[in-house]
């Protein structure tokens, strides 16, 4: 009786007021700063009024056809696809070993990945700096010790989306099937665990792509002659001296900079729909072992 | 001719011995099955053949060749696991030509072996499903197609219908066994079931504690339980545990045999509910009980009877044919004898 008397689904609640107040006001505290850069970047001249006093494309002109703009953009551009792809080659190899063959260097990657959310970027420069000064003095200051900074500070993301998408896949069953089936190591991870991962593959490189595109203090410290958007950004500010349209242009490129990582993060939630990202590592990972 | 053949094998975890000691044979076209309960060691046994788990000390050897030395992948071996673990992201058929595949075998020879193994685990009509798209029967015959694919020494199958229900299960060992005796590959086959290890095996080593209680054919190893763990863990017997007294054990006047060699002063009875005999009236003989339940199972009932003992009471289980049992109500005090010959008696360890 009264089971069947439940009804299959919750119904839907109307929105109350309180809701709409504090999803409206997220909604603006969010949106607001981001729309008034959009405007500020077509406005002429923006005054004591809450729009501004006229409109006009020629920031958006100088900014796209400014030469050290473009040259900054592919750089960032580079930088952070080769940043997610080094990602891809160290980490899937890495977190794939770390559950079948050995599980003890699970606590070390994990340790590991908590040091770039512990320690500022700019510590971890310096640390990488000093480091490669004794190490290799050769790429002191050059783009590919940058590159591996950023590798090193991207990691985390790749490593538990990939990690939560071999828990997922079931890895370590699939590897043992596999073992048996007569496939080597090599053919293990080419047919079998990278075709199972592509999700998390996918999500770790966005965002491994994003941590770098934005990064500044590391491009600042470890490769003085590396051209980036954001330092291109920090230089326009503190060159200012009063001339029209330099915050506008600024603007401009914000804007572009933002609907590139916004367009990314679309791409990772619509690929995770209906499901839950797994960005976190897992709390249970007990399956795989034997229990007789 | 032997195919599998286990000298000495021990694996330690820690202080526990996983495996102690295990020889073993397994003739050639025959399914051995290991039975136990979890943790006896029947898993790593499995997992040792395989090269999953490195035994340390002993001997395996596969086709008359030491395996020890040799990793999974260059084992002669197939492999079917309780969750299927069939590769997601290929078909039914792909999924059973992996193994010819990774062996870079040529294209037509691996159509024509996969057209074969698909004929013979039945799912020709699902060849072109992934994983996903097949019941969970489907995808164990899947797994064993894939597992039979490179004509392997020894077929390994590991608890492979414990994800099933009930239905399935039976028609899929059935359909094990048919295809084990086609393809006539020998086989070891891990269970906890010992009625699934009974109805499909040619022999069947009960373990407990990493050694191997005792290795039989199935209708030996129900009439004949060679230890008191094996009587225990095959079929539901009553045990009851009595003092000896002359070199003997009796349990009142339902039954008296002489006591088991080495049993000082206590001994543990084993016998079968079948061969309880109950009986009811004036002119019966025996040992006085109580019907305390009957449970109408069917063909047979159930009987749960009471028996007084000096210091308790002993309870027992009674299975009688329906028709035998439907003249005696529950409450009823009836009359019980087992007989002597099926009762498997052994000392209790102090």
């Amino acid at each position: 009786m009264a089971l069947t008397a439940l009804p299959r689904t919750l119904p839907r609640s109307r929105p109350s007021l309180g809701r709409v107040l504090l999803f409206g006001g997220l909604f603006g505290y969010f949106l607001l700063p981001m729309v008034a850069v959009v405007l500020y970047s077509f406005a002429t001249r923006w005054t004591a009024n809450i729009l501004p006093d006229g409109y006009t494309l020629d920031w958006w002109i100088s900014a796209v056809t400014d030469s050290a703009v473009r040259e900054a953009f592919g750089t960032t551009l580079i930088l952070a696809t080769l940043t997610a792809l080094l990602d891809i080659v160290l980490v899937v190899p890495a977190a794939y070993w770390s559950r079948v063959r050995n599980r003890r260097i699970r606590t070390f990657i994990e340790v590991s990945a908590a040091i770039p959310f512990a320690l500022p970027y700019i510590v971890i420069a310096f640390g990488l700096l000093q480091f490669a000064g004794i190490v290799t003095p050769g790429i002191q200051g050059t783009f590919p010790l940058l590159l591996l900074g950023h590798t090193a500070i991207a990691f985390p993301f790749m490593y538990w989306a990939v990690d939560g998408a071999m828990s997922a896949a079931g890895i370590e069953r699939l590897s043992e099937a596999a073992e048996a089936c007569g496939a080597s190591p090599y053919q293990i991870i080419r047919r079998v665990v990278l075709p199972n991962i592509v999700p998390g593959i996918v999500s770790g490189a966005l965002l491994s792509f994003a941590t770098s595109f934005g990064e500044f203090a590391m491009v600042q410290t470890l490769a003085r002659g590396v051209y980036t958007i954001p330092i291109w950004s920090a230089g326009e500010i503190r060159s200012y001296s009063g001339d029209a349209g330099a915050f506008n242009r600024l603007a401009a490129v914000t804007v572009v900079s933002f609907l590139v990582l916004f367009v990314l993060s679309g791409i990772v939630v619509y690929r995770n729909r209906g499901q839950i990202v797994r960005l976190l590592p897992s709390v249970a990972n007990s399956e795989g072992r034997p229990t007789a | 001719m032997t195919a599998v053949s286990l000298r000495g094998v021990t694996k330690q975890y820690g202080t526990v011995h996983a495996l102690d000691n295990i020889s073993l044979d397994i003739a050639s076209g025959e399914l051995l099955a290991l039975l136990g309960p979890s943790g006896c060691g029947k898993t790593t046994l499995l997992r040792s053949v395989a090269g999953l788990v490195h035994p340390d000390s002993g001997a395996i050897e596969i086709g008359g060749r030491d395996v020890s030395g040799v990793a999974t992948r260059e084992r002669p071996i197939g492999m079917v696991f309780q969750s299927y673990a069939l590769f997601p992201n290929m078909t039914v058929r792909e999924n059973i030509a992996f193994p010819l595949s990774v062996r870079r075998r040529p294209e037509a020879e691996i159509r024509r072996r996969v057209d074969d193994l698909l004929d013979l685990v039945r799912l020709v009509p699902q060849a072109d499903r992934y994983p996903n798209e097949i019941s969970g029967g489907q995808a164990q015959r899947c797994a064993l197609g894939r597992a039979l694919a490179p004509a392997p020494d020894v077929l390994l199958l590991d608890e492979p219908l414990s994800a099933l229900d009930a239905l399935v299960r039976g028609r899929l060992r059935d359909e094990i066994r048919r295809v084990q005796q086609l393809v006539k590959t020998t086989a070891l086959y891990v269970t906890h079931d010992q009625s699934e290890a009974m109805a499909i095996a040619d022999r069947v080593a009960v373990m407990n504690h990493g050694r191997i209680e005792q290795l039989a054919v199935p209708a030996e190893l129900y009439e004949e339980p060679s230890t008191s763990f094996a009587a225990t863990f095959v079929g539901s017997r009553n045990a009851v545990e009595l003092a000896v007294v002359d070199g003997r054990i009796a349990l009142a006047e339902a039954f008296s045999v002489p006591a088991p060699v080495g049993a000082a002063e206590r001994a543990i009875a084993f016998f079968r509910p079948e061969d309880v005999t109950v009986a009811a009236g004036p002119g019966a003989k025996g040992q006085p009980a109580t019907v305390e339940l009957k449970v109408y199972l069917g063909a047979t009932t159930k009987m749960h009877l009471a028996i007084p003992v000096e210091g308790g009471t002993a309870r027992l289980y009674a299975d009688l044919p329906s028709r035998d049992a439907a003249s005696i109500d529950q409450g009823a005090e009836v009359r019980i004898v087992v007989d002597p010959a099926h009762i498997r008696a052994f000392p209790v360890p102090d």
